[in-house]
Parts: structure tokens; sequence; C-alpha cells
């Protein structure tokens, strides 16, 4: 194994590009925003495809992409905070969404009831396994080890899933029916409160970083680990706390995507790596750009399949991927140095 | 240092043939061996088939075993194929190793056609339970047998079927829009149908395709498929994206004489009604199915339902059926060969299948079931009755649908 | 005493053939490997047919693990997506042997080529776009998913069909085919893990090797001293890929089926990583130590939940316990053995 560099962790820095251009920091995510919708009216106007199926794509594009930043929202914490590339986050959110399961069939409780006492449940269990199995790593720098021991994780729980509850997918019962007309697209009430419960956490998070004292804690550490102690910030806690945070929003996105999805042990795996394609190019430990990187992901996804269809408009995304990576792996709200 | 490898591989070569105790089957007993994904993402599915053949080889030697071989019981052995096509393998090799006369599996393709090649080399004979895609039994092999009707042979069927009884309901239908799952399974089956349906005179107005992974909102594959005006809406795929699909449908009002599966894992799936829920009502499912309308079925069902406590799914009773026709080619021998039992099965006739078949079971040359076809389900009041043909008519068919 | 402008009458240098310079540790290696595969191969006479397909299947984990451990041990490039080379051996043999009538020995040998190829110009690329570490990781997991994706929808390679191997009536050489329980099937993938652990021997104890691992440690200092470091990470990046591909390309005519999913899914990648980090990364052992903890494993758990004894028959028939145990494995080695079960017990027999 690499042999740790410092004492303390350094989130790995994006590759360094050099510091000739530093352009101001709205220029880029506006400019991505710009482009999609350019895109979008590209695909109407000359995309010979009927109008309402193209409004269609897009609408679920978007309903899809609000699913993909819950899931990512907590990773982006994660992978910016602590430096962790977090194989488990799909896992989690399948843990999560068993809990909601338990609670709804066992308890009787309505669906969206179940997801809110699963987020301390799901917090706990973040704030656990940091301590247990990742402090250690990360405190000493490795970058593969975590990455191991998430590989580890995820393989855990979701075998731990089959053995408790088996293989046969089953079924949250929703507690909302039915659907609404959005500019002659149709979109089902659950999946909006999925979309707005998206926004919320996004917006919850983002207070609680910019405005609460933990949240500046969290940012110093994410900015400069060994700086913060010096300071008097306890590191190790925040690391905790931070992935306690990261599977509590899985537990929000598992609680509301539970209605609409068949539950099987494997059923988070899909978002896994998704997850990571959203918060690269959204751009490490930044929130807004996992709801932007996971809207755009859910569009190019929806739009791509009008003329990719099946697996092909997954190829797009991964392309999306690896061009990222390549030209600017920094992300969208990274900054430029 | 140079110890240590040396150690460590002497120890572990210890543990491994320690390990292989193996199993040795006794001079009255003929062993089957049975392959299915029994963990793993499909662990329920495989369980349950394990299930089936356990009741029936506990049926069989109840009335008295293989009487052609002294009363010899029968024991089934369990083959975890991990829903990897290289676990099969070596579960596969291990029970023919262990003196499995025959096997049956495995419930995915790719695995059953690993299995399929070990039993070719073994000349073992292998009959497969559930299994669709066709190119299993293209390849020459002559150890290979299925019972049920593979992909091409189902979507051929599920078109004539679709003319026939939209026909004899005062609305043939003229244009059909198929959505599938994207893979040899979908695309095959959307072949053969849309081949025989043309020769029906019906259009093929639209083909969608969505992918096997990655598939949570079918809104916009539903929407692409109903712009096209069809009559009918066919739909083949497994049961998670079914559910989504038939979802997708409610939400979207269409506006369609019917939902028509073909080979669908979901439409006929005992549980799907109530997780559908009113997106499931009147969805017609052609596939092949358990024979709702055979008292020695229903038996078969009921029992299987008290013994294991969960609903008999018809590839439950495709395993059974399996075991039915491997103790039926023992008979005929009178001998534990399996190559004389190959050959027995090759030429066996199996009347009164356990499945709605138009015909008893009996294999041709490349080892499909010659009298193998499908069923149309309808799923009314929460229930999967079986409407057509009318010879195995659980209820009365709605054709078109009120929507 | 001399004084320090004038230079000694007789050297106190030590010549360059001293013995006593001879680094003899390379020497060991071989001699153990020697008769590693000496006792290997008489194996095959006292498995039954049911352990020999095991012991098949850990040798060509191992085959995998020693590949990806000249990349991700030696080189320090961690790749999560080894699935691509071992899917690209896998797939050229296929076809080539499906399609066009090609000799599996060909097929082998091309396969290798092109997943040098392939993973020097995916390596080429992360390089010189500057990503590392995790970074890396991602990228070549990325590649993986791309190429099993790519696969799945061309027709040219069958789609998600795959390609079945026609099974032939009698043995031969030329297509690699020979009855079922042969052990010549074993002693391909032995001959060619030797091959692969001869190269690591090789490989460490050249130069190459050992500025493959300046590189690797500190890449600024060994820029500094001359090291070529691209052309280095690319050699070493071309062994891995070749070798792992090797296996790939045996796993096809042995199992005389693949699809998209065996050869290109995400597990294969796993397989390749989790033997070579229980064992130890950056060892020459380690890779090997691991496949044979990691192959039989699965297998054994599933003797015993078979058969459980009497007090862990409530485990009996559990699904899923075999991997939970060796994800369990994996996670308390990385966290308490970071240098692997061989590394940490070689080291403490150093010390």
């Amino acid at each position: 194994m690499t042999e740790p560099t410092s004492t303390a962790a350094a989130p790995e820095a994006p590759p360094d590009r050099g510091t000739l251009h530093r352009p101001s920091e709205a220029v880029v995510p506006l400019g991505v925003v710009a482009a999609v919708v350019v895109a979008i009216v590209l695909v109407y106007a000359v995309g010979d495809r009927a109008t309402d199926l193209v409004t269609q794509s897009v609408v679920t594009g978007l309903l899809l992409g609000g699913v993909y930043a819950l899931v990512s929202v907590g990773l982006t914490l994660i992978f910016g905070v602590l430096g962790i590339v977090n194989f488990a986050q799909g896992a989690m959110l399948t843990m999560a969404m068993y809990l909601v399961y338990e609670m709804t069939s066992s308890g009787g409780l309505p669906v969206y009831v179940a997801m809110l006492l699963a987020v301390p449940i799901m917090f706990v269990f973040g704030v656990v396994v940091q301590v247990a199995l990742l402090n250690k790593l990360t405190l000493s720098g490795s970058h593969e080890g975590p990455l191991l021991v998430t590989l580890g994780l995820s393989l855990l729980i979701i075998n731990v899933l089959l053995m408790i509850f088996g293989g046969r997918p089953l079924r949250v019962p929703g507690s909302v029916d039915g659907s609404v007309e959005i500019f002659g697209a149709v979109a089902s009430y659950e999946r909006l409160i999925a979309f707005a419960g998206a926004l919320l956490v996004a917006a919850a998070l983002l207070l609680f970083l910019r405005r609460t004292s933990f949240g500046m804690s969290i940012r110093a550490v994410a900015a400069n680990a060994e700086g913060a102690s010096l300071v008097g910030v306890d590191v190790r806690r925040i690391y905790a706390l931070t992935f306690g945070i990261g599977a509590a929003c899985v537990a929000v996105a598992g609680g509301l995507m539970a209605p609409f999805l068949s539950l099987t042990p494997t059923v988070g795996e899909q978002f896994t790596i998704l997850a990571f394609v959203i918060v690269v190019l959204g751009g490490l430990g930044s929130v807004t750009g996992a709801l932007l990187g996971g809207l755009i992901i859910g569009l190019v996804q929806t739009v791509g399949a009008l003329y990719f269809p099946g697996t092909g408009s997954l190829i797009l995304v991964f392309a999306v991927f690896v061009l990222v990576l390549f030209f600017r792996p920094q992300g969208i709200i990274g900054a430029s140095s | 240092m140079k110890k240590l490898p040396l150690a460590v591989v002497g120890l572990l070569g210890a543990l491994a043939l320690s390990a292989c105790g193996g199993y040795e089957p006794a001079d009255d007993e003929v062993v089957i061996g049975s392959v299915h994904p029994l963990t793993g993402a499909l662990a329920g599915q495989g369980e349950m088939m394990h299930e089936g053949a356990q009741l029936a080889v506990d049926d069989l030697n109840a009335a008295g075993g293989i009487e052609s071989l002294g009363g010899d019981q029968l024991v089934l052995r369990a083959g975890d194929s991990k829903g990897t096509a290289d676990a099969g393998q070596i579960e596969a090799q291990r029970l023919v190793s262990e003196g499995a006369v025959a096997l049956i599996g495995t419930y995915q393709s790719d695995v059953t056609a690993n299995v399929s090649a070990v039993a070719e080399r073994n000349r073992v004979p292998l009959v497969i339970d559930v299994a669709v895609d066709d190119v299993i039994l293209e390849q020459g092999y002559e150890h290979t047998f299925r019972i049920q009707p593979n992909a091409s042979s189902m979507g051929r069927d599920g078109a004539k079927a679709l003319a026939e009884l939209s026909a004899a309901n005062g609305k043939p239908v003229r244009k059909v829009s198929y959505l599938h799952i994207e893979g040899a399974f979908g695309q095959s089956v959307h072949d053969a149908f849309a081949e025989e349906a043309e020769k029906e005179g019906i259009e093929m107005v639209s083909e969608v395709t969505y992918p096997a992974t990655n598939f949570t909102d079918a809104t916009t594959q539903v929407r692409e498929a109903l712009a096209a005006d069809p009559d009918v809406l066919a739909v083949t795929g497994y049961y998670p994206d079914s559910l989504l699909i038939a979802q997708a449908i409610r939400a979207l009002g269409g506006d369609v004489d019917a939902v028509y599966g073909v080979a669908n894992g979901g439409f006929d799936d005992s549980a799907f009604p109530a997780d559908a829920g009113a997106a499931g009502a009147d969805v017609l499912s052609a596939n092949y199915h358990y024979a709702a309308t055979d008292e020695r079925a229903q038996d078969i069902r009921a029992r299987f339902e008290q013994k294991y406590g969960r609903t008999m799914e018809t590839s439950a009773m495709l395993a059974y059926q399996a075991v039915v026709v491997i103790a039926q080619g023992l008979e005929e021998t009178g001998s534990k060969d399996p190559e004389e039992l190959r050959d027995a099965i090759a030429g066996l006739q199996v009347e009164d299948p356990l499945l709605e078949f138009k015909g008893p079971i009996a294999f041709d040359e490349t080892g499909e079931n010659e009298n193998a076809s499908v069923t149309v389900m309808q799923i009314r009041d929460g229930r999967i009755e079986q409407v057509f043909p009318d010879q195995f008519k659980t209820a009365d068919i709605v054709y078109p649908v009120g929507r | 005493m001399t004084t320090l402008t004038e230079r000694p009458d007789r050297p106190t240098t030590v010549s360059a053939d001293d013995p006593r310079l001879r680094d003899r540790s390379a020497a060991r290696s071989y001699t153990v490997l020697a008769v590693l595969v000496a006792v290997l191969a008489v194996l095959p006479f006292f498995l039954d047919d049911q352990t020999e397909t095991v012991a098949i299947r850990t040798l060509i984990f191992a085959i995998m693990a020693v590949g990806w451990n000249l990349m991700s041990g030696y080189g320090g490039m961690f790749s999560f997506g080894h699935a691509a080379f071992f899917g690209i051996g896998a797939y050229t043999g296929a076809y080539l042997l499906v399609e066009h009538g090609v000799s599996p020995w060909i097929g082998m040998v091309v396969g290798a080529v092109i997943s040098a190829a392939a993973g020097c110009l995916i390596a080429f690329l992360c390089l010189r776009y500057k990503l590392a570490g995790s970074y890396f990781a991602l990228a070549t997991f990325a590649f993986a998913m791309v190429f099993l994706l790519s696969v799945q929808n061309l027709d040219v390679l069958n789609r998600t069909e795959g390609f079945n191997v026609p099974i032939l009536s009698e043995d031969s050489w030329t297509m690699m085919q020979w009855k079922a329980g042969s052990p010549l099937y074993f002693w391909i993938p032995l001959g060619i893990l030797a091959v692969g652990l001869i190269g690591t021997i090789a490989f460490v104890h050249s130069r190459t090797g050992q500025y493959a691992q300046a590189v690797r440690d500190d890449e600024v200092a060994a820029a500094s001293l001359g090291i070529p470091v691209m052309r280095i990470r690319l050699i070493t990046v071309a062994a891995s890929c070749a070798l792992t591909s090797l296996a790939g390309s045996f796993y096809t005519q042995y199992y005389f089926f693949v699809g998209p999913e065996q050869a290109f899914g995400s597990a294969v990648s796993v397989n390749a990583i989790v033997p070579a980090v229980i064992g130890g990364i950056g060892t020459i052992w380690g890779p090997l130590v691991g496949a044979l903890i990691v192959g039989p494993l699965s297998e054994w758990i599933a003797d015993v939940l078979r058969e459980p004894p009497g007090f862990l028959s409530f485990l009996e028939g559990l699904s899923g316990l075999d991997v939970a145990v060796y994800a369990a494995l994996l996670i308390l080695i990385v966290l308490f053995m970071p240098k692997g079960i061989y590394g940490t017990l070689r080291d403490r027999f150093r010390s």
C-alpha cells in the first residue's frame, strides 16, 4: 500500500491544471447550464422527435436527476471532506430502504414518517462506520485503503440484507397516489415529492454548512485538515459527523424513493457509480454541484435515450464522465486552481 | 522466507482436500442435481424452484420411487449457481461428480448455457426448467432438453393468440406498439412476434427498448410507445421493469384496447396484482403457465403452499415437471446410466403435463418441447385468471379493456 | 593515512562482480517458484473432478491478481477496472475462434497484445491528464463500464448473448480442447501463472521494476533523477494488462461460454483486487497467497452451510453468508494487516 505522506488526511485534490486562467467562479456553472439549455432547445427544434415526447423526457429527466442528486449530495460531502471514495453509498441507500420497509410493514407507519425515523438511525450507523472502520485510514492519508474498506462494506451490507430479507422483490406501500400534468408531460406525485425532497435536503445542507459553526468546521477540515486541527477543530469528530451526515442524506433518499422502486438487496448498486459521476461532474464537496450534476446526468440519460435507446444513453453518461475527468476534474463548481 | 509460501500452499491444499468430503449415493438411490440461484439477487426464485423440485421428489418417493429400478428412491442434491455462470459450472460439475444421473436448472440463460456445456461434456442429461434463450439449444448439444417454450416460439404464439382473441371479441387488432427490455431475451421475443404479426396482417407501429440496468422510470418510453396510437401495447421484460411500465401506463392514461405481456416475467407473477394495484387491472399476459385447470396441478400447488409457506409460481411447477420427466425416463430405461437416460428422455411422451401445453411433452431433435405453448392470462379483481385459449379458461376475458 | 589530494595506490572499493554483492534474492525466488510449480503440477492426480474445478478457478484468480499487482502494487496505479483487460482477452479469443475458426492459442496472444495496447492508451490518457489515486481508480472503473456497455450494444460481438465455444468430439491441441477433467485444463493456467510470477520476479529485480517502484514512491524525485516516468509506467501497465488478458482467454476455453457480464462485469475487477489485497499488495507472493485463500473460500463455506455441524445449524442454507464472510475478511485485512497476510507474516519473520 502506498506510504502515507502526511499525518492528517488531505482529501485528494483534483489534478492540477495550472493557474494560468482564473475565470470568475460563476462562469463555468452558468456556461454548463446554458449549454444544457441550448442542447434541449436544439432537440426540440431539429431533433426530429415529437414535442410532447421531448417534454416528457425533460420532465422525467429532471425528476430522475433530483433522485440522483439526493443520493449524490451525501457522497459529495464524504468524498469532498474525507477524500473517501465511498463504494458503499448505494448499499447504504438500500439499507435505508429496507429500514423504511421494515417500519412500514411491521410497524404500519406511513412511508414518509418511517423515513424521518430512518434518518437518525442511518446517521448513527454512518458515525459508527467512520469511527470503527475508516478513521484510522483517513487520518493516515491512505487513498486506496478506504476505497477497499467501503467496497468490502458494500458487499457486506448487501449480503446481510440478503440473509435477513431474502431476494424476492419487496414493495413499500406509497402514501400518495396519482400524477399531475406539467406542460403536457406526466409526473407522479411520489416522484415530485422526491424531487422537492432533493431540493430541501440540498438547501438544508447548504444552510448548515454556511451558517452553523459545525458547518464551518467541516468546511475548514475539507480545505485543510492540518490547519483546522491547529486551530482547535477536533478533526476525528468532524470526520465521524460528516460520514454520519452523508448516511443521513442517503436515508432521506431511500425513504423518498422507496415507494416507486422494487426493493431487492442490489437495488442501490445502480446508483453508486452514477453518484460518482455526478459528484465528479459537480465538483467535490459542492452541494450545489451535486444538485446541478444530478439534474444534468438525469437529463443526459432520458433525453439521450430518445436517440440511443437502452444502455446506449448510459455510454453517453460515462463518456461525459471520462471527459470531465480529463478536462475539468474539479467539476462544474470546483475552483480552477 | 522461502518456506512460507510452501507452508501456506501445503496448508490450504490440505484444507481443500479435506473439504471435498463429497457425497456418495447409496445403492438404492438415484441422484438428480438441481442447479439454481440459491443465493444472490435471484435467490427468491431459485429457492422456490428448488422447493418445487423437492416436492416432486418427495411425491414420487412416497408413491414408491422408481419401480423399474426396484423401488429406488430419488435424491435431490442442491447446487447453488449464485446467479453467475462460473459458480453454476462448478456446482454442476460437483453434482455430476457426486453421482447425479441428470441435472435440472437454472433459471438464467447465461448460467444455463454454461451448465449445458458441462452436461454435454460429461454426457449427463440436463432438463431445463426455466431458461428462455433460443441459442442454448442451437449449439448442437444432444444432452439438453427444455420443457418451456423458447423465446421465439413465445413471440410467435403470442402474436397468433392476440390476433385470435381480439378477433373473437369483436375488435381485431390492427396496430401494435412493442415495448421491450434490450438484450437477447427482449429482442428475440419481439422479432418473432413481429414476424408472425405481419403475417396476420397486424401493423407493428413502434418498437421501443429500455435498458436492463439503471431503469427506474418508464414514463418516457411508455409515452413514446403510446404516441404511435396503437390498439394494443405489447410488453416483454422482467418483474421490476414491468411494474414500472404498468404504473407509467396508468399515469399517462394510455387509451389502448389492452396491455399485452409476451413472455413477461411480471404480469402473471402472483405478487404482481397486489404490487401494481390499480395499474395491474385487466392486464393480459401471454406466457407459459401452470395448468390452473388441472386438478393435479391445483393439488400440488396447495400442498406446496402448505409445506413451504409461499405461493407456487409457474417456475417452480416447471421444476416439478422436470423431475417428473426424468423420473419417467428412469422408469423407461430401468437403468441409472446417464446416456441411456438421455436416450429415453429424447424419446419420451409425457402425458398430462402440469403446465397448460397443447399436447404431451415430447422433445424434438434439438431438445425443444414440441408441444410447449402459451396461455393468455388476465388480471381480474386482483387475481390471475386464464382467459385464452378456451380449453384452458378459468374466467371470461375482458377485451377491449375499458380504461 | 592518505592525504586528501593523493589518490590511494590500491583501490579500497569492491569490484562490481564481487560475489558478496550478488543479489541472491532473485535466485531464491526462482527456486521457490520452481518448487511450487512442481508441487502444484502433481495436484490434478490427487483431486477429484469437482475440487479440480475449484482449483482451476483459484488459478485464474491468481493470474488476475498477479497481473493486477504489477500495475497497482508495484506501479502504484490503482486499477479498479481490470475487468476491461480480462474481458478483452476473453472476447478476443472467443470472437476469433467462433467467427473465424482461429486457434485459441493465437487468440490468446492477440488478446494480450490488444489488452496491452488498450491499457497503455487508458493509462497514458489518465496520466497525461494527471489523474492519480482515487481519480485514476474511478477513471479505470469508468472505462471498464464503457467496455461493458459497448459490447452489449455491438452486433459483431453478439450484444448480450456472448459466445459459445463449439464442443469438439475429440481432443485437440490446436483448439485447446480436451475431454472433461483433463489435467491439461489445470496445467495451462498453472503455466500462465508461472509465466506471470517469473515475470514479476524478473520485474522486481530488474532496473525497470526498481524504477517503477521509485516512481510509485515519489514521482517527483524519480523524475528529477532522470527516470523516464511515463515510459516506465506504461511498460508496467502493458505487462499487467497482458497477463490479465491471458486469464480471460483461458476462461473462455475452460467455461465454453463468455458473455458481457462474465467478461467485463465489476465482479471481475473485484476478483482481481481482493486476492492481491488479502495476500499482500506489492509483494511477489501476496497475490498467490490471497488467491489460495479466496478461491476455495466460498466453496468451503458453501460446503459447511450445506451440512452445518450441530452448533451452527442456524446457518443452514443462509443466502449470502459466503460473500459476507469474504467481505468481512477484506475489511479486517485492510484495517489490521494492510500489508496483507503474506506481507505481514514476511515482515514479522524478517525482523
